[in-house]
């Protein structure tokens, strides 16, 4: 029985950038994270948060450490091995949306499924459709990016991240590029989310207000986790009305 | 990723940039098109020649350049023993006669024969009639000319019942050919005037032999064989011994015919090579925009990849939209190609032959080119990392 979903021990990343120097980007992070836990990761630019993102989403490799997510080991596993893993155990969300443009919103939301498989179009059109409604966009599957505000296309992402009914959602500093209001929407849905599905959710933010909306924060500093403790005062989901 | 899913994948993207699309399969579209004119111009000028060279005589040959002079006797001999002769014709011909009707002249030339030659030829008469049994016999001065003859001498009315001067001496017009047109050298057929042959020996070139023997038999099966049998014919009948050469020399329609055939397909295969230098720009260019393509969806390339996409469906996706661009391409390419071939082949009045084989080809290779000249972006495509990809402004 795997209790933890994530679990990382002594993970080193390191750029060569020539012969004599190379920058250190991770050095010796451990960490755990159980199944439903909602995290905040914190650090200033350079800390090594973005990093041990991208490698906690299979998109970077680390030089060295051992990496497991809900029983896989990250570093038995070849190129396509892990595109599979990002299709079915993870959802991203990222600072600018990155929704394909000119792209309607429930074609966005279906593109995971369509690299899944043995699914068939009645489907995907359904299961897209559930899950935009499920984030507050029914009635606007048709409308491009271009055409829905920065929050609506933040959920848009949610959702295209939700559909393949993934172990754990990252999401990389996904407020960063909202006003204040939708920062507090987008933060509700994934309390929501977080709360009411056990979704797990990793959220790196450099905003201590967005780290609030989560459950235990994780503070990064020159390649090294300094602190890592539950969140005391935490904001509560719906406590303001939409 | 299913094939159909990503076929929609690519259709929507070049979907997304129309103009763009159709531009890059325009170099395709000439290409194929050009490529399936000009094979098939080949094919119709292969088919309006052979039709030419049937005027020469459906199943015919001839013996001439004998050593011997070939006479009646031989005539009479080759058309007993081959019972596979339809028709045979003895041949004399004189060129460069003078020739005088109507208050003008015309040099012409002078063929002497018997009427199976006119079916040995397929030369149909336009006005009057073929030759008498007892005009032949009794060597009379009757004529039946060429279109060009009667439109030199007397414009278009009908010439039958004129007299003609024919080197001196009067003769009277029984017929006149259907006009035939000019050879592919630019000689007129239809400069001639044809007389009995015992009328051109008697008469014109006072002698009795001949200078070829036209011979057609029933079905073009039995070409070789008769020819095997005249040369036996005349080898025996000449005295030559076994190991020496033939004193004389025939030639079948059939061997023109390949002629033709060889001439043509050099030139249609030399058409066609030059038309698929335009198939191969045309892929360069297919190439260069889907480098560009690559280049402007890096970003949508690591948000693929990042949400699971594997190199292969990368690499299957743009490999698909650049086999769709030159298929399409060869499409519209082989339709253009087609439509104007059978333009150019309704005026020039040639027959249009549908060569499925040509199409079939063309298509294909129009798909190939996209594969080969799309292969090198999709795998720059396939081979990017998802998060620099996701980086990229």
């Amino acid at each position: 029985m795997v209790n933890n979903l994530i679990e990382i021990s002594d993970l080193y990343k390191i750029y060569p950038i020539s012969e004599e120097i190379s920058v250190h980007a991770l050095q010796g992070v451990s960490l755990s994270i159980k199944r439903g836990e909602f995290v905040s990761i914190m650090g200033a630019s350079g800390s090594g948060k973005s990093t041990f993102m991208n490698i906690l989403g299979f998109l970077d490799t680390p030089t060295t450490g051992r990496y497991v997510l809900d029983g896989i080991d990250g570093s038995t596993l070849n190129y396509d091995e892990k595109a599979e893993i990002r299709n079915r155990k993870i959802g991203f969300v990222f600072q600018g949306f990155n929704l394909l443009s000119r792209t309607s919103a429930i074609e966005n939301v279906e593109l995971p499924l369509l690299y899944m498989g043995g699914i068939t179009t009645r489907e995907m059109k359904d299961k897209a459709r559930k899950y935009l409604g499920m984030i507050g966009l029914a009635g606007r599957e048709h409308h491009h990016p271009s055409e829905l505000s920065g929050g609506e296309q933040q959920r848009v992402a949610i959702a295209r991240a939700l559909v393949n009914e993934p172990a754990i959602i990252f999401a990389d500093e996904p407020t960063g590029n909202l006003d204040t209001k939708n920062t507090e929407d987008i933060m509700n849905l994934f309390t929501s989310l977080n709360h009411d599905l056990g979704i797990t959710i990793i959220l790196v933010t450099h905003e201590p207000e967005v780290a609030e909306y989560t459950r235990r924060k994780v503070i990064f500093r020159d390649g090294h986790i300094i602190e890592d403790s539950p969140v005391k005062k935490r904001k509560k989901a719906g406590m303001k009305k939409r | 990723m299913n094939f159909k899913n990503l076929f929609v994948t690519a259709l929507r993207a070049l979907n997304r940039n129309k103009m763009r699309s159709a531009l890059t399969s325009i170099g395709i579209i000439i290409g194929v098109s050009s490529v399936i004119m000009m094979i098939g111009i080949g094919n119709s000028a292969r088919i309006a020649v052979r039709e030419k060279i049937f005027t020469y005589g459906a199943n015919a040959m001839s013996v001439y350049d004998s050593k011997k002079p070939l006479t009646l006797r031989d005539v009479e001999n080759i058309d007993r023993l081959l019972p596979q002769i339809r028709y045979i014709s003895p041949f004399v011909y004189k060129s460069y006669i003078l020739t005088k009707g109507g208050g003008q002249f015309i040099y012409s030339r002078l063929y002497g024969v018997n009427n199976d030659f006119f079916k040995i030829k397929s030369w149909p008469l336009m006005n009057g009639r073929y030759f008498t049994e007892r005009e032949i016999a009794a060597s009379e001065k009757v004529v039946i000319i060429g279109n060009s003859v009667r439109t030199e001498l007397f414009g278009y009315t009908n010439p039958v019942g004129e007299v003609l001067n024919v080197d001196g001496l009067p003769f009277k017009i029984v017929g006149l050919l259907t006009e035939m047109g000019q050879a592919l050298s630019g000689r007129d057929f239809d400069n001639v005037l044809i007389v009995p042959h015992t009328t051109a020996a008697m008469k014109i070139m006072g002698k009795r032999t001949f200078d070829e023997i036209y011979v057609s038999t029933y079905s073009e099966t039995e070409i070789d064989e008769t020819v095997d049998k005249l040369k036996e014919y005349f080898r025996r009948t000449h005295a030559i011994p076994p190991g020496k050469i033939n004193d004389f020399k025939i030639k079948t329609s059939k061997e023109k015919l390949q002629m033709v055939k060889y001439i043509s397909n050099t030139l249609s295969i030399l058409l066609a090579g030059i038309a698929s230098i335009s198939l191969f720009v045309g892929g360069v260019g297919i190439m260069n925009i889907m480098l560009v393509s690559v280049s402007e969806r890096t970003r949508e390339i690591g948000i693929r990849m990042a949400i699971g996409a594997k190199k292969r469906d990368i690499l299957t996706q743009f490999l698909i939209e650049s086999v769709t661009l030159s298929g399409a391409g060869g499409i519209v390419g082989m339709l253009l190609g087609l439509g104007v071939y059978y333009l150019i082949i309704f005026f020039v009045d040639w027959p249009f032959i549908f060569s499925f084989f040509s199409i079939i080809v063309a298509f294909f290779f129009s798909c190939a080119v996209g594969i080969f000249f799309g292969y090198y972006p999709a795998r720059k495509a396939a081979d990017l990392k998802p998060i620099e990809a996701l980086r990229y402004e």
